[in-house]
């Protein structure tokens, strides 16, 4: 069940029984009901139906309400282009030509801020109860790109004093938008700030940590937890991150996780991430994405930890990979099964051999589990196994293979079984993790036997 | 005359754009990349040596640096903009033939992805070791890819994402060089792309950073 106290109590430092998890869906949750990223993110009723999917097939214990860094860029006269499956990007840049005095006045109420407001009106009502609810807000640095474009960088050089002036505005942005998802209900309010991985230790001391830290005073001030997400490789500024005062850091996967862990509880912060988007969650297999949610979680350890994708999670993210990071997140059996197998990844186990099953008089079956004296599925399927042998006339040779050992590790990956527990049938996959009764196993069985014997 | 190169070099290297420029500081008042860039064209030099000992040298030294952590974004933004002012007093001899190109490549972002710091970076750090940058600039289709590249025979490609959304239309676009102009030599780049991710879409190379781009080109045509 999806947990938003377990999560408060990792924002807040505390050991917690489990990982909180809190996917990052942004376009994705248009993925999960079929409409473009411009129909989802212009549409509330479209972000309720995607994030509710999302809540049922995830299991989260924290959502974002939109994953947009464009939205305050918006109402403040950036022209945005639109794209089938990312989020809008920033197409002109209003400070090239004019000074701050020429922006619009900046509105909670304009542009697709009073989506979100729906957004979170609703979610509130049916999942907001359970989990979290993270509004998004452009940091500072990423909001001046935004307004100034790539002139900044030259800008913090040649003209330091126009970059403090920038940023003091964007950081009066950044607090108005903090108060708006805040009286709208969100319980985490997280600066977005991928442009700082761009510069240098002394630059993000300069002219970011002041404003940003600005922004998190008041978050505090209104009562939610604060976090700071950086997409890209921000591993120079990561002290210099930590050193803000921020209540969470969440990072992607260019950075490594147990640098930022011990980093983070020297500074008394809580940290998370760092899932590899693309080639685990975009472009690998269920597997792959269990085995990298162990690694997080491993790493990460039990206090203080936050399990989340390294940043916005890509459209056509298969649900499936996710479901098994739920999976990984809610069943310490299955976290048990997860650690086993990365531990032996390498092995080629090229000594272990399977008989020939159809040579043998006897009927095999060969049963994969975790441990039947400690997991009680895998004992539940022994006993049908067992109580079936009892019932057949015919001979039976029955092998249990551990997957706690090597050997056992080496039949799971001959047997080509893919679930734990499961009964194989003369080296055929029969019941993957569905505990067959007595009566039908018995007749599989003696199914198996007359087929060998060609009756 | 190779203490002027010398001297262009270190111009280039610390963004020293001309005289009128205040950075970096402890250079105020002195020449810049534009004035001594002017200086070695009027003594006599040849443009391909101002280009192969004096901005490739500079570009190098910084973009060494960038790769190693050293210097940062605005550094080499500032030392590409010296750069830009030596080569547009080049530009005329690489049209005359007097000076040549080591090769020339085709570059953008990918469809979707708006984002060109990190393509702009990597166009100036190899138009400065003597590549010829053809830029498609930002939002780049893949058909479009392939329609220039097919324009440039032997050119080499480079694309760059910034978000995790878009660097997914990489592999488009590598399906279809693939298929249409096979002998491509295809580079990629940007701030989520990894080794693993180009080894998954079959590109031949990944940088990290725009000098591990050009060390790489420069093998390619070595």
């Amino acid at each position: 069940m999806p947990d938003k106290d377990l999560l408060f109590a990792a924002l807040r430092r505390e050991s917690t029984p489990r990982p909180p998890w809190v996917p990052f869906v942004g376009v994705h949750g248009g993925c999960l009901i079929g409409v473009s990223a411009p129909e989802y993110l212009r549409s509330s009723q479209r972000i309720v139906q995607g994030l509710r999917r999302a809540h049922e097939l995830y299991r989260p214990d924290g959502l974002p309400v939109i994953f947009d860094l464009q939205m305050e860029a918006e109402v403040l006269g950036c022209e945005l282009r639109w794209a089938e499956e990312v989020p809008p990007s920033v197409a002109s840049h209003p400070l090239i030509a004019g000074g701050l005095g020429d922006l619009p006045p900046f509105d909670t109420g304009a542009g697709r801020f009073p989506v979100a407001a729906a957004v979170l009106r609703e979610l509130k009502k049916d999942v907001g109860h359970k989990t979290a609810l993270y509004g998004l807000i452009t940091g500072p640095f990423t909001l001046t790109a935004h307004l100034r474009g790539h002139e900044l960088f030259l800008d913090m050089i040649m003209h330091p004093e126009q970059v403090h002036e920038t940023m003091n505005y964007c950081a009066s942005i950044a607090c108005a938008t903090a108060r708006f998802y805040r009286e709208h209900g969100a319980d985490v309010v997280a600066i977005v700030d991928p442009m700082t991985s761009q510069i240098s230790p002394e630059h993000f001391r300069e002219f970011v940590a002041p404003y940003v830290n600005r922004v998190f005073d008041c978050v505090r001030d209104l009562g939610a937890f604060s976090s700071l997400f950086v997409c890209g490789d921000a591993t120079r500024n990561l002290e210099a991150m930590c050193r803000t005062t921020c209540d969470n850091l969440q990072i992607d996967e260019n950075i490594s996780l147990p640098e930022l862990r011990s980093l983070a509880q020297q500074n008394n912060k809580s940290f998370g991430g760092n899932m590899r988007l693309t080639t685990v969650l975009l472009l690998g297999t269920e597997n792959d994405a269990k085995l990298d949610a162990i690694r997080c979680i491993d790493q990460g350890g039990d206090t203080g930890f936050v399990l989340a994708p390294g940043c916005d999670l890509p459209y056509g993210t298969p649900p499936a990979n996710l479901i098994a990071v739920a999976q990984m997140v809610h069943d310490e059996y299955q976290r048990d099964v997860a650690r086993t197998l990365t531990a032996s990844s390498l092995d080629r186990f090229d000594d272990i051999t399977l008989p020939d099953y159809d040579a043998l008089d006897a009927v095999t079956l060969d049963v994969v589990t975790l441990d039947s004296a400690a997991c009680p599925p895998c004992l539940y399927m022994v006993q049908a196994v067992r109580g079936a042998i009892e019932k057949v006339a015919v001979d039976v040779v029955f092998r249990e293979h551990k997957i706690r050992h090597r050997d056992g590790i080496g039949h799971m990956l001959r047997l080509g079984v893919r679930h734990i527990p499961t009964i194989c049938i003369d080296g055929k996959p029969t019941y993957e993790s569905v505990i067959p009764d007595v009566e039908t196993l018995a007749r599989a069985i003696e199914a198996r036997h007359r087929e060998k014997r060609g009756q | 005359m190779s203490e002027l190169l010398a001297q262009l070099a270190v111009c280039i290297e610390r963004g020293k754009v001309n005289k009128a420029s205040p950075y970096p500081p402890d250079l105020r008042g002195q020449d810049g990349a534009e004035e001594l860039t002017k200086q070695a064209l009027d003594s006599g030099v040849a443009p391909s040596d101002i280009l192969e000992q004096g901005l490739i040298i500079g570009m190098g030294t910084i973009g060494h640096k960038f790769s190693r952590n050293e210097v940062f974004v605005p550094d080499l933004l500032m030392a590409a903009k010296a750069m830009s002012s030596a080569m547009v007093q080049l530009k005329p001899f690489f049209e005359s033939g007097q000076a040549r190109h080591k090769g020339t490549i085709v570059i953008g972002t990918v469809k979707g992805d708006l984002h060109d710091i990190g393509k702009k970076l990597v166009a100036m750090v190899l138009e400065g070791g003597g590549w010829n940058v053809i830029d498609l600039n930002v939002d780049v289709a893949p058909e479009k890819f392939v329609e220039t590249l097919k324009q440039h025979p032997g050119a080499a490609l480079g694309m760059s994402a910034l978000l995790t959304t878009t660097m997914v239309n990489m592999e488009e676009t590598v399906k279809r060089v693939r298929q249409e102009a096979p002998s491509t030599k295809i580079i990629i780049g940007g701030a989520p792309v990894t080794d693993e991710f180009r080894a998954k879409i079959g590109a031949d190379a990944y940088s990290p950073d725009p000098q591990g781009a050009l060390d790489w080109l420069n093998a390619q045509v070595a």
